[in-house]
């Protein structure tokens, strides 16, 4: 099974060790299957994961940015706090 | 893994830039156009903090710019490396074209190997396979530019992405909740 996966990955010769390393770096990053603590999880599992917490984090960008959006339209002129956020950003 | 700090101070650094040019140039906008600012910008100024050692920003950069109405606001926040960084994000998108069809004529030869030993153990692991076959299409799709990349190399900018994402998020959310104190007072 090696050879066909280093015949897939082509000239790079990456070793399973090396996915098997990354795989469980990504692990550690997801915040779900770091807080079960088991070591055994299968493969679809954390790319699963991964898919799933890259779409709520790109959800939260949305909302964040709609968040701000109302924020800094609703600045009130006059406040010395306007002026902060003003020179900061508009 | 906290991001780390210079990463956001990098990325707060140009997303300013971003947002200080998009209301200079209008002064009145809708709350969609003014989202659709904030957004771009913020995901510009994450892709160039990356300073294009990453196919996934890479990627984005060359997206952004595509649509003439973002060229400018790309150009400001990429700075002074703009031209470069544009160069190496289309030539990143031409290479990706060649590999794209090697890709398909390999993986159509693994499948019908696969089929011919049709035993229980086979079947088991296949089904498996084809299971992490699609999440990572999936993830394929989420990632930019991932489309062209191995499972490894997708692997490791799934790991940036999502590192640089949460500084995204970190500081936006900081900004949101530092104007929404503000506003308070």
């Amino acid at each position: 099974m090696s050879s066909r996966r280093s015949r897939q990955s082509g000239s790079s010769r990456i070793s399973d060790d090396q996915i098997i390393e990354l795989v469980s770096k990504l692990q550690q990053l997801l915040p779900e299957i770091r807080n079960r603590r088991s070591d055994k999880v299968s493969a679809s599992k954390v790319l699963q994961e991964t898919c799933n917490y890259i779409r709520s984090l790109h959800r939260e960008v949305d909302d964040l940015s709609e968040r701000l959006s109302r924020l800094l339209a609703t600045v009130d002129a006059d406040s010395p706090e306007a002026a902060i956020i003003r020179s900061l950003i508009m | 893994m906290r991001p780390p700090t210079s990463l956001k101070k990098e990325f707060l650094k140009k997303w300013i830039m971003g947002l200080q040019l998009c209301s200079s140039s209008k002064k009145e906008m809708s709350f969609l156009e003014r989202k659709k600012a904030i957004k771009l910008s913020a995901d510009v100024a994450m892709a160039s903090a990356r300073n294009a050692t990453t196919r996934w920003s890479r990627a984005l950069i060359s997206n952004a710019s595509k649509d003439d109405s973002n060229k400018g606001l790309v150009e400001c926040i990429l700075g002074p490396e703009s031209e470069s960084l544009k160069r190496a994000s289309m030539s990143l998108v031409l290479c990706n074209k060649r590999n794209r069809s090697k890709k398909i004529s390999r993986k159509s030869c693994s499948i019908r190997r696969a089929r011919k030993s049709s035993s229980q153990m086979v079947m088991a692991s296949s089904i498996a396979k084809r299971l992490v076959k699609k999440r990572t299409q999936v993830l394929k799709s989420l990632v930019p530019g991932g489309g062209s990349m191995s499972e490894f190399s997708l692997i490791e900018e799934t790991l940036d992405y999502i590192l640089s994402l949460r500084a995204q998020v970190d500081v936006m959310r900081h900004l949101a909740n530092v104007t929404e104190l503000l506003n308070r007072k």
